[in-house]
């Protein structure tokens, strides 16, 4: 019979595993974070969530330096926001393929099976299900409902008609015809195909085609239920790709093969990515959240879009401020990554006593901590994770670790 | 009036007969010649009209019995003449039901008839046999109608099972309780042993009736 526990020293046994409850210091929109916002954030993701649920697309910037969260947010966003798709896209990973970057993320969030609603319900629409004599569906005419869906969606939003008709030829073998339905579907969840497998199913191109992704997305987008937000991160990539490197020595001249000297083609890369997303501000029911580093590139990027579209600048919001956490912050971001690392271990037994234990640290590290890090959360965690790592890589007695971090002169060095 | 309440139209045994004009899945069942309309329309009052719907059932021909489907407009003007026995209309909710489960978008190896056909024709009642049941073992054959006992199902497909007896899938089933009260359902899958006689007839509609 087990009378007495030493928590925390099995506590300590877990750790000197090699498991460290702080393990990334960079969120990326690919590896889902569940703990929540900061307290102090509360209010700040309340306003967001009101804005986006009530307004259409509009273009909300939100600012804040470097390693305060900003990527965070985003997965505090998606799970938050439970009406909506919500798209994350980094500018500084994909700034090329743009639209078919951001179609495939959207259908990896919406998952095949919405895709075949959808795409169900746009030939319900163009009257390829109609009920004969209150019962029978015919067996449709393909054709005939392409010819009906192309006049209802033929619009000046779509500039390239090729790219429409494919599109709705695409949608239409995936409902009806059985016999392609496969191909349709692979084509639907933007696989690579070969011209053969294109001509099977009478298309020309597949979605890595500009033209072809940006209607797929915008027939997707304005037919799903939910509504669409996408979040695109380190928006001002846009600006530092626009400028040239100085320091950098040309050796080869741009001009050579892009005519005009002042355009690299990072630069006219970036200028076109720019285009496309303003051109996204087309698409009914979407709303772009971008992340920024500070004001000034907020109005960097609000110059150029003047420069394009004076109009389009009525569809920016006021700019939303992620600021460094409070003090009050720090206690609480550590009890939450605490609580999650002891779930994981399936040790929560550990916080049943005291559930505002610190340990293996206390208060006083994590006032030095924050003193040091002036609130910044990377900082933070890059504090957490070299303590932890002494914790458990070091031969020295956890008491010592402690009383060298209680003291704030270790953090000067 | 609530479209629930007004599921049963008309009906000669209770004398029922709501007038009014209606839309939506309608079944009127015709007892002169034992057929089944369907329509998407229908006008009740002092007489009934019944614009572009298909008329479903065996006709003489030949000395024979043949399944027929014709696309009508309807008009009893005298209702004392009227050969109807009874008109329903589908609730929205079984339709919408209806239309979710047909499956042959995604599953290609069911058959389409092209002209309407008569797959059984119960001997006992028409003094003709038709029964080709064995001949579609294991097949599945696409928008099957059928008269069953003192009721009918229309639904997606039929399936003939290993002993020969037909499985309807996706049904709409209209049919009178024990106090002959209409009542209308929806099931998923409808088992019938066709030795036990209730199968009056099983039709299939072609496919080329179906285009308007």
């Amino acid at each position: 019979m087990l009378l007495y526990e030493n928590k925390k020293g099995k506590l300590l046994t877990f750790l000197k595993i090699g498991l460290n409850p702080f393990k990334k210091f960079v969120a990326t929109g690919e590896i889902k974070e569940n703990i929540d916002l900061a307290e102090s954030r509360f209010d700040l993701i309340e306003s967001i969530k009101k804005i986006i649920e009530k307004e259409k697309n509009i273009i909300l910037p939100v600012i804040g330096g470097v390693g305060t969260g900003k990527t965070h947010l985003f997965w505090t966003l998606k799970n938050k926001l439970h009406y909506h798709n919500t798209v994350y896209i980094s500018l500084e990973n994909v700034y090329r393929k743009f639209y078919y970057n951001i179609y495939s993320e959207y259908i990896e969030e919406m998952g095949p099976e919405i895709l075949r609603y959808i795409t169900s319900e746009l030939c319900n629409k163009w009257g390829a299900f109609e009920r004969k004599f209150g019962f029978f569906h015919d067996p449709a005419d393909i054709d005939k409902v392409n010819k009906i869906a192309f006049e209802r969606l033929s619009s000046p939003n779509f500039e390239d008609k090729n790219a429409l008709s494919d599109v709705i030829n695409a949608i239409t073998t995936h409902q009806l015809d059985p016999w392609k339905k496969v191909e349709a579907e692979r084509w639907l969840l933007g696989e690579l195909m070969d011209s053969r497998e294109l001509s099977n199913i009478n298309l020309q191109y597949d979605l890595r085609k500009s033209s072809y992704a940006y209607t797929i997305l915008k027939i997707i987008i304005e037919n799903s239920k939910l509504k669409s937000v996408l979040f695109i991160d380190d928006f001002e990539k846009i600006i530092s790709l626009m400028k040239p490197d100085k320091e950098s020595e040309e050796i080869f001249e741009p001009n050579w093969l892009y005519g005009d000297g002042t355009s690299s083609p990072e630069k006219l890369a970036a200028e076109k990515t720019l285009d496309k997303i303003l051109n996204l501000h087309t698409i009914e029911g979407l709303n772009i959240i971008i992340t920024l580093k500070s004001v000034g590139a907020l109005e960097e990027i609000k110059s150029l879009v003047k420069e394009r579209d004076i109009t389009l600048l009525s569809t920016f919001k006021e700019p939303i401020f992620l600021r460094n956490f409070e003090e009050n912050d720090i206690y609480d971001f550590y009890k939450k990554n605490l609580e999650e690392f002891l779930i994981n271990i399936n040790y929560l037994d550990f916080l049943k006593e005291d559930p505002n234990i610190y340990f293996p640290l206390n208060e006083k590290i994590l006032k030095n901590i924050y003193h040091k890090t002036n609130g910044n959360p990377r900082e933070i965690i890059k504090y957490l994770i070299k303590i932890f790592n002494d914790i458990i890589y070091s031969d020295e007695n956890l008491e010592d670790i402690i009383s060298r971090y209680e003291n704030l002169a270790i953090f000067q060095q | 009036m609530s479209q629930e309440d007004n599921i049963v139209l008309y009906d000669t045994s209770k004398e029922i007969k709501i007038n009014g004009n209606f839309n939506g899945s309608i079944i009127s069942v015709e007892r002169e010649m034992n057929s089944i309309i369907f329509s998407d329309n229908i006008q009740i009052s002092d007489q009934i009209r019944i614009s572009g719907g298909l008329m479903v059932g065996f006709e003489d021909l030949y000395n024979e019995k043949v399944a027929f489907s014709k696309k009508a407009d309807f008009l009893w003007s005298n209702l004392e003449e009227c050969t109807l026995e009874y008109v329903v209309l589908i609730p929205k909710e079984l339709m919408d039901q209806y239309d979710e489960s047909q499956f042959s978008d995604s599953f290609p190896f069911t058959i389409n008839m092209l002209h309407t056909a008569g797959l059984y024709l119960d001997e006992s009642e028409y003094n003709f046999k038709i029964d080709h049941l064995d001949f579609f073992k294991g097949e599945i054959i696409k928008n099957p109608v059928s008269l069953i006992f003192n009721g009918l199902t229309v639904a997606d497909r039929v399936a003939i099972d290993q002993r020969g007896d037909p499985v309807f899938y996706d049904c709409i089933i209209v049919g009178r309780d024990q106090y002959e009260n209409l009542k209308v359902s929806y099931d998923p899958f409808l088992n019938v042993k066709i030795d036990d006689k209730v199968v009056k007839y099983i039709i299939i509609i072609g496919i080329e009736e179906l285009k308007l």
